[in-house]
């Protein structure tokens, strides 16, 4: 099984989504924006990382959404691969449309839009959990369930829609993760960007597609943390320092999902 | 009062052109794209002493590469569309910022992007607009966009 990164002019997470995705056992390939698309349809699974592609020209995620290796993805999502988007890649999948996926494609019916206080850049470190029945997707049967840490570095993360698809997006079960604080309570304060509900990540209905906004890759090893109490303690220790951190969680779900879905598929 | 001023650039602007290159790519039949940046001020206060400040922010205009116009009308010219946030938070003050300096008298503010079309040598047709809007310039799920004494996208949120 192979997972393609997908790289568009402007991307900047690629590196550490690929050896996040090897720590957690599966072989990644970065996919460039040149690659012919008959080839990039040779992946098991997609994921899209962070930065800003096309330089987040028009708006966030718009321009990519329209490039030809989406058309694979797109397909690829239909036929039931794992998708996974993260950060930037989650704002190209709502435009694209897969994510909720309650319209047509390519025509958004939400957004990542710029953050509440307007839309100030803000990186921090924050919790987000899995939301109602893990179970519909995979992916999320996948976690443990409990909160898991990330970095939320992002200007355009806040969620919005009108209040008819709001409504959609919660009684479809569309919501896969909320931010919380450190024991998983989802609180107004435990959000960085103003997201509606509170909404960390969306899925799509048949749950192989995840749009997920903090980014995982960015705390998936120790030495990535924040000077503090544990980084220190593992200073002069390289195990300790490569010791896997919160994020890798999603990564080893992914991992374990891509087996379940491909030998159902 | 309300002042509307537009900052584009003077120099190649990389977003238009890819703007034009993607919107090809879908089908829409334009040749030429104008960007600008709108500001929109309401208050009491003097157009050309807002003006005068406006020219010293430099994360709004930067003289080398900027051009700063008053924009009389309140509607976008033709073949324009202006794409503004829909619930776009309306800095509404005594003192109204913007890069921490306070505009005198400036009581609200409100921001779009301008994309101006041309088909065929000329401004693009309503349709044409409609058309770019619809396929990539619009996101209504969360933008509104005005062109042709329309703001087209209410009826997708009504």
């Amino acid at each position: 099984m192979k997972v393609g990164v997908l790289v568009f002019p402007g991307t900047n997470s690629e590196d550490e989504t690929v050896r996040a995705v090897q720590a957690a056992g599966v072989v990644a390939h970065l996919v460039h924006w040149s690659t012919d698309p008959a080839a990039a349809g040779d992946f098991d699974a997609y994921i899209l990382p962070g930065g800003f592609a096309y330089e987040d020209r028009i708006r966030a995620g718009a321009v990519a959404a329209h490039d030809k290796l989406m058309d694979v993805v797109i397909a690829g999502a239909q036929a039931g691969k794992l998708v996974l988007g993260i950060c930037n890649g989650a704002q190209v999948l709502l435009e694209t449309g897969l994510v909720p996926g309650t319209g047509p494609i390519r025509r958004p019916s939400a957004a990542f839009a710029p953050n509440a206080a307007g839309g100030r850049f803000r990186s921090v470190r924050v919790y987000a959990r899995p939301v109602g029945d893990r179970a519909r997707s995979p992916f999320l049967a996948a976690l443990s369930g409990e909160p898991i840490t990330m970095w939320a570095s992002h200007g355009d993360g806040r969620l919005v829609a009108s209040a008819v698809e709001l409504q959609a997006i919660e009684s479809g079960d569309h919501i896969a993760f909320v931010y919380t604080d450190e024991r998983g309570r989802a609180t107004d304060a435990a959000i960085p960007n103003g997201s509606a509900l509170g909404v960390a990540g969306l899925i799509n209905a048949r749950g192989n597609v995840l749009a997920l906004m903090p980014h995982p890759e960015r705390d998936s090893w120790v030495f990535q943390h924040r000077d503090g109490p544990e980084k220190l303690a593992a200073m002069n220790d390289t195990q300790a320092m490569l010791a896997p951190s919160g994020g890798s969680e999603i990564f080893t779900a992914f991992a374990r999902a891509l087996g379940a879905t491909s030998a159902a598929r | 009062m309300i002042a509307r001023f537009a900052v584009s650039l003077t120099i190649p602007d990389n977003a238009a052109y890819t703007a034009l290159v993607a919107l090809r790519h879908l089908g829409v039949d334009v040749d030429r794209i104008e960007r600008s940046d709108l500001f929109e001020f309401e208050g009491s206060f003097d157009v050309g002493e807002l003006e005068s400040t406006i020219r010293t922010i430099e994360t709004i205009f930067n003289p080398n590469k900027h051009r700063l116009e008053l924009r009389p009308g309140a509607e976008p010219l033709p073949g324009e569309v202006w794409i503004g946030e829909r619930d776009e938070p309306v800095a509404t003050s005594s003192r109204v910022t913007v890069a921490g300096r306070i505009l005198a008298g400036v009581q609200s503010l409100r921001r779009a992007s301008a994309w101006r079309l041309f088909s065929g040598g000329r401004t693009a047709d309503s349709a044409t607009v409609g058309h770019a809007v619809d396929s990539l310039l619009c996101n209504t799920a969360f933008q509104r966009a005005l062109y042709d004494s329309r703001t087209s996208t209410d009826a997708a949120h009504a």
